[in-house]
């Protein structure tokens, strides 16, 4: 059963594998003689212009910006939602789990034009404004979730003792928040990583990629010409990092989607 | 500064954002709609009345890929919660190396939709990819999975309920989680089997979480767009184009803004209706909501 659930997810990435280190000839049909095996298409995407790397860099950039900015905004938010009562508390929470649901390919028309008028298309570091306002939503609610667990007493401590706010968010709320934080930051992390609607639209620049464009623009061609054998190649190397980090990130990212279940 | 006000204040700076980002448009797609706004008007916005809802409602295409949009997401959602379901009460069950399992049934969701579409394009690749060689090797010849409409769809939702199942999964093992170990025991001993264990204490308590997960991805997959537009480019033939996908053509290939905007707002409308009716549905019905059971 075990099994049978690892082939399901991991079969179609282990192709991919093979895919990647055979030679174009093998691809085709089965060689007769030599060794089908290479690693030449390793050696084309990370000595292509720009070689690959660069848009594994160019990802990496702009969803640890993103991911910085989005609690940045987002914990004194939830903090101050937390606070709020009635009809605001209310309409905020509802309005946010509606964005969280959104679809937001529908927004691109309108956040491009924005980026075009104020110049930003072809902006790495501008791309993290969108993506901070996509990720907004379910990282205020799984925040607020978090301080709505934190006892009371430990803040009105920490009121009587004189700490203004900031000092009471710094020293004694935050701290405690660690995990959440880290949950929240690899939920954001994934999804900016793996954004394509808006990344399809600002960038243009062949060196400003993001990862996703830059895989799907190898694969661009009519169906006959896709260069597999490279194509699979940078597949693979797209996806080490995000293997590495869900192994890695196993338990805070379950715990992120779980709670944003139970408070969600 | 009394307390609720400065609370205000340190929420302002996120819902500016937010505000830019998803009110703004929306806001925009309603002006844009009264407007022509195309390569024959320069891109400058010209007022042209409700010609563009006129036409949307006329437009064959739209409607076409309206009910198509909506057998996708009926049809993968479906597939996901049930084999999502499956999932969880597998990933429940303490077993060696669960965590590690968790961890690599997730990959799927954690990769870009983007590239494992194409991934699926080159194993459904005719007649070089691995499905076409192992049905040759079985005697058969090549099949063009991807230029005939029918199993062009199935491997659309194929390809989607294989990304976002583990997603579902998760959601349904945190609740499978919130139950009380004791009651399933009790039952046991009662005489229950795993089969009435499941139907008449699991799935109700699961219920919230069912709904949370149909709805949130309901709302999803009504706007798919990545997936489609490189797994089959909404081919073949426009059999499997999105509504999300008609709206990005019609702004980036045909540069009809104005009409753009109009597919998106019409769009979202529908999601409204169809999304917004099943929450009030599910908040009127005597479901205790996920919100309540967690205080």
């Amino acid at each position: 059963m075990r099994l049978l659930v690892l082939l399901w997810s991991l079969g179609p990435l282990l192709w991919q594998l093979r895919t990647s280190l055979l030679r174009p000839e093998a691809l085709v049909a089965p060689l007769l003689e030599g060794n089908p095996w290479t690693l030449a298409n390793y050696r084309l995407v990370l000595s292509g212009d720009p070689p690959f790397w660069r848009y594994l860099g160019n990802s990496t950039l702009v969803a640890l910006v993103t991911t910085l900015l989005t609690l940045l905004l987002a914990v004194p938010c939830a903090y101050g939602l937390q606070q709020q009562r009635g009809l605001l508390r209310w309409g905020v929470g509802l309005g946010l789990v509606g964005a969280a649901m959104f679809p937001t390919v529908l927004l691109f028309l309108a956040l491009l034009e924005i980026a075009r008028s104020f110049g930003l298309a072809n902006d790495l570091l501008a791309l993290s404004l969108p993506y901070a306002g996509l990720s907004l939503p379910l990282a205020v609610l799984l925040l607020r979730a978090a301080f709505a667990d934190l006892p009371v007493e430990l803040e009105d401590a920490a009121r009587l003792e004189g700490l203004g706010l900031g000092q009471r968010l710094r020293h004694v709320l935050l701290p405690l928040l660690g995990p959440a934080l880290a949950s929240t930051g690899i939920l954001v992390f994934l999804a900016s990583w793996n954004e394509y609607a808006i990344a399809l639209t600002w960038i243009s620049r062949n060196d400003l990629l993001t990862l996703p464009i830059a895989i799907a623009r190898i694969g661009g061609g009519s169906v006959f010409t896709i260069p597999y054998g490279a194509f699979a190649a940078a597949t693979v190397l797209g996806s080490l990092p995000l293997l590495l980090l869900v192994l890695l990130a196993q338990r805070p990212i379950v715990s992120g989607l779980t709670r944003g279940a139970v408070k969600g | 500064m009394k307390p609720r006000a400065a609370s205000l204040l340190l929420m302002a700076p996120a819902l500016l954002l937010l505000a830019v980002v998803f009110l703004y448009p929306l806001l925009r797609y309603g002006w844009l709609s009264f407007h022509a706004s195309s390569v024959f008007t320069g891109l400058v916005p010209v007022p042209n009345g409700g010609a563009n809802w006129a036409r949307l409602l006329d437009d064959a295409r739209f409607w076409k890929d309206a009910g198509q949009t909506l057998r996708f997401a009926v049809c993968s959602v479906a597939l996901e919660l049930a084999g999502g379901l499956g999932l969880a009460l597998l990933l429940h069950r303490p077993l060696r190396g669960r965590g590690t399992l968790r961890a690599l049934t997730l990959l799927p969701w954690a990769l870009p939709t983007a590239v494992m579409a194409l991934g699926w394009r080159w194993i459904l690749n005719d007649p070089h990819g691995p499905l076409n060689a192992a049905i040759r090797s079985l005697g058969g010849s090549s099949y063009g999975f991807l230029s005939t409409p029918a199993t062009t769809w199935f491997f659309v939702v194929l390809a989607d309920v294989w990304k976002t199942l583990p997603f579902v999964a998760l959601l349904l093992l945190a609740g499978l989680q919130t139950i009380p170990e004791d009651l399933e025991e009790a039952l046991r001993l009662e005489g229950a089997g795993r089969f009435q264990i499941l139907r008449h204490l699991t799935l109700p308590l699961l219920v919230p979480y069912l709904a949370l997960a149909l709805l949130f991805r309901l709302a999803q997959a009504l706007g798919v767009f990545d997936l489609i537009q490189v797994l089959s480019g909404g081919g073949p033939a426009g059999s499997t184009e999105s509504l999300a996908l008609y709206a990005y053509l019609n702004a980036m290939r045909f540069l009809d803004f104005g009409y753009a905007a109009t597919v998106m707002l019409a769009t979202f409308l529908l999601l409204l209706v169809l999304i917004g009716g099943g929450w009030l549905l599910w908040r009127r019905g005597d479901l205790p909501g996920p919100r309540e059971r967690a205080t």
